[in-house]
C-alpha cells in the first residue's frame, strides 16, 4: 500500500534516503555560502582556516555596495506600492465586472510571468533607449512593475473571489458610501491578499536580475546588478557576505509571511 | 469563455447587455491594461518586427540564424540542457514529492521549509554557491579526491555539466511543490484496493500511482522545460561563453553586437517555442495547471 508510510517496508527507507539527500542538496549551497562569508580565506578554502568578519566590513564600508542596496530597496518599495495599487483596482474589475473578454484579459495580465524575461528585457531596453528612460529609476520601476503585477493580480483576485460581496453591500445599505464600504469593510477582509501581493511584488523587484542588467547604467545599479558585475570578475568572499545578508532578508520575509498566515488561521 | 457567457441565464444576459460598454468595472482595469500594452505588448512586438525589417525587409535574419552551425549548436545546447534538467528534476522530484505527501507531518514541514528556502534564496546567491562548490579547487573536487574516487579534479564549471547541476537545483522545487499537491489528493483507498487485489508494490507503483500522478508530472515537466529554455543567469555564469544558450545569444546580439535584427529573430524563436508549449499545457490541463487535476 503505497500511500501509507508505515506499510511501505523497505521502500520507506529508500524514499526517506532520497528525500534526505535531496533536502541536503537543496540546503548545502545556502549553508556553504553562509559559512564562507565568515571564513578568512580569500580563495574560499573550505573549511576556512579561521573565522573573520572582514568581508562584512569590506561590504558595509564600500559606498558602492551600500548605494546599490539602497537603490534596490527604493525601487522595490515604489514597485510594491504601484503593483498593489494597480493590481487591486484591476482585480475589482476582473472579479466583479461582467464585460466581454474578461478571461482573455486575465490571461494577458499573466503573460509577463510566463514569457522568458530576457525577451522582455531586450524589448524594453530597445524601447527605453528610444524614449530616454534607460538608466533611470522610472525605467527600473516600469520594468519591474511589469513582472510584479501578475503576482499582485493573482493574489488579489484570489482574495476577492473568496470575499462575500454581500457584506460590502450591507455596509452600503446601512448608509456607507461605496468607496467607504470598500475601504473599511472589503480591504480589511482581504488584507492577507494585500499582504501577499506586497511581499511577492517586493521580492520580485528586489531579487530581479535580468531586467535590471539591461536597465542599469554605470551610475544607477541595483544590488543584483552589482553582484552580477562583481561575479563576472572574480568569486570574492565579499559576494558571500552580500549573499548571506540577502538570504537573511528572505528568511525574515518568509517567517513574517508564515506568521501572518498562522495569525489569520487562528 | 465565450461559450460560457452564452450559456448564462437569460436575465443576466439582458443585464449585461443593458450596461454601457465602458462600465466602471472596465475602467478600473484600464491602468493595468495600459501599462501592459504600452510597456509589454508593444515593445515585444516592436522587437519581433525588427527581425524582418533590419537591416532590410526580408527573412535574411532567420536564414542566417537557422543556417549557421554556430547558432544551431546553441539551439541544440539549449534543448539538450533543458531536457536533461527536466528529466533529472522529475526523477528526483517524484520520490521526494511522494515522500512529502505521506511522511509524518512534522518532518514534512521541515523538508518543505528547506524546499521553499532554496526556492526563495536570491538566484545570484545560489548560482555563486555553485560556482564556488564546483570549481577546480572547490569542495566537491577536494572531497572526491580525498576519498580517492578521482585523481584529477573534474571540470564542472564553464561547461554544460555545471549548467545542468545549477539549473536542476533551481528547477527541483517547481516539480516537487505541484506534484506534492497532486499526490496528496490521490485517495489512499485506491492503492489499498490494488494491494488487496494482489498487486505487488512494484505493480501498484507502475499501474496505479504513476498513472494517477502523471498529469502533475507532465504539467510540472512542461513548466520546468519552458523555464529552462529561456534561462539566462545560471547558464551564462556556470556555462561560460563557449557553451552559450539561447537567452544569452539574444542578449549578446543586442548588447555586444547591437544587431537588433538577429536579436529579434532569436527572440521570436524562443517565444514561439515557449508559447506553443504553454498552449499545449493549457489544452491538456486548463488554466489551473497541474494542481487541479
Amino acid at each position: 500500500m503505497l500511500l501509507n508510510f508505515n506499510s511501505l517496508g523497505i521502500w520507506k527507507w529508500a524514499l526517506l534516503t532520497i528525500t534526505v539527500l535531496t533536502a541536503a542538496f537543496l540546503l548545502m549551497p545556502i549553508l556553504f555560502i553562509a559559512a564562507l562569508s565568515f571564513g578568512s580565506s580569500q580563495w574560499l578554502i573550505f573549511p576556512p582556516p579561521s573565522w573573520t568578519l572582514k568581508w562584512y566590513g569590506a561590504l558595509l564600508s564600500d559606498p558602492r555596495w551600500l548605494e546599490a542596496a539602497w537603490t534596490s530597496f527604493r525601487i522595490a518599495l515604489i514597485v510594491t506600492f504601484f503593483s498593489v495599487l494597480i493590481g487591486l483596482v484591476a482585480s475589482f474589475g476582473l472579479v466583479r465586472g461582467r464585460f466581454m473578454g474578461r478571461s482573455t484579459l486575465r490571461a494577458l495580465f499573466m503573460t509577463p510571468m510566463i514569457l522568458p524575461v530576457v525577451v522582455l528585457a531586450v524589448a524594453l531596453y530597445a524601447f527605453f533607449l528610444r524614449i530616454g528612460l534607460n538608466g533611470t529609476t522610472t525605467g527600473f520601476v516600469i520594468a519591474h512593475l511589469i513582472v510584479a503585477l501578475p503576482f499582485s493580480i493573482l493574489a488579489l483576485t484570489g482574495a476577492l473571489e473568496g470575499f462575500d460581496k454581500s457584506i460590502e453591500d450591507a455596509a452600503v445599505l446601512c448608509g456607507a458610501s461605496p468607496l467607504r464600504a470598500k475601504l473599511q469593510i472589503t480591504l480589511p477582509c482581504i488584507s492577507h491578499g494585500l499582504f501577499s501581493a506586497a511581499i511577492f511584488s517586493f521580492l520580485t523587484s528586489w531579487d530581479e536580475v535580468v531586467l535590471a542588467i539591461f536597465m542599469a547604467s554605470p551610475t544607477l545599479q541595483t544590488l543584483p546588478v552589482k553582484i552580477w558585475a562583481t561575479l563576472r570578475q572574480d568569486l570574492t568572499p565579499v559576494i558571500a557576505a552580500a549573499s548571506t545578508l540577502l538570504i537573511i532578508v528572505t528568511v525574515l520575509l518568509m517567517l513574517i509571511a508564515a506568521a501572518v498566515k498562522k495569525g489569520l488561521k487562528a | 469563455m465565450a461559450m460560457v457567457s452564452l450559456a448564462k441565464p437569460d436575465n443576466e444576459k439582458r443585464n449585461a447587455r443593458r450596461r454601457p460598454v465602458l462600465s466602471r468595472d472596465f475602467v478600473s482595469i484600464l491602468p493595468a491594461l495600459l501599462l501592459v500594452l504600452v510597456f509589454f505588448v508593444a515593445p515585444v512586438l516592436a522587437l519581433l518586427s525588427r527581425s524582418v525589417t533590419e537591416p532590410v525587409f526580408g527573412l535574411q535574419n532567420y536564414i542566417a540564424l537557422l543556417g549557421s552551425s554556430t547558432y544551431l549548436k546553441i539551439f541544440f545546447n539549449t534543448f539538450f540542457v533543458s531536457v536533461l534538467v527536466t528529466v533529472i528534476s522529475l526523477v528526483i522530484g517524484f520520490p521526494v514529492a511522494w515522500t512529502l505527501a505521506i511522511m509524518p507531518q512534522r518532518w514534512a514541514m521541515v523538508v518543505f521549509a528547506i524546499v521553499l528556502l532554496s526556492m526563495w534564496t536570491n538566484l545570484l546567491a545560489r548560482t555563486y554557491a555553485w560556482m564556488v562548490l564546483l570549481q577546480r579547487t572547490g569542495v566537491i573536487n577536494k572531497t572526491l579526491m580525498g576519498m580517492g574516487v578521482i585523481d584529477q579534479p573534474l571540470t564542472m564549471v564553464n561547461n554544460l555539466i555545471g549548467v545542468t547541476i545549477g539549473m536542476t537545483y533551481i528547477m527541483l522545487p517547481f516539480i516537487v511543490i505541484p506534484l506534492y499537491g497532486v499526490i496528496r489528493k490521490i485517495d489512499p483507498a485506491i492503492l489499498q484496493a490494488a494491494a488487496l487485489c494482489g498487486a505487488t508494490r512494484f505493480q501498484s507503483l507502475r499501474l496505479v500511482l504513476l498513472p494517477l500522478a502523471a498529469p502533475g508530472m507532465i504539467a510540472g515537466a512542461l513548466m520546468v522545460f519552458v523555464m529552462s529554455l529561456g534561462y539566462f543567469v545560471t547558464p551564462s555564469l556556470l556555462g561560460g561563453t563557449a557553451n552559450m544558450m539561447l537567452a544569452e545569444l539574444i542578449a549578446q546580439f543586442v548588447q555586444s553586437l547591437v544587431n537588433w535584427g538577429m536579436g529579434g529573430a532569436a527572440a521570436l524563436v524562443l517565444l514561439v517555442v515557449t508559447l506553443s508549449l504553454y498552449a499545449l499545457q493549457l489544452r491538456l490541463f486548463g488554466l489551473a495547471g497541474g494542481e487541479r487535476t
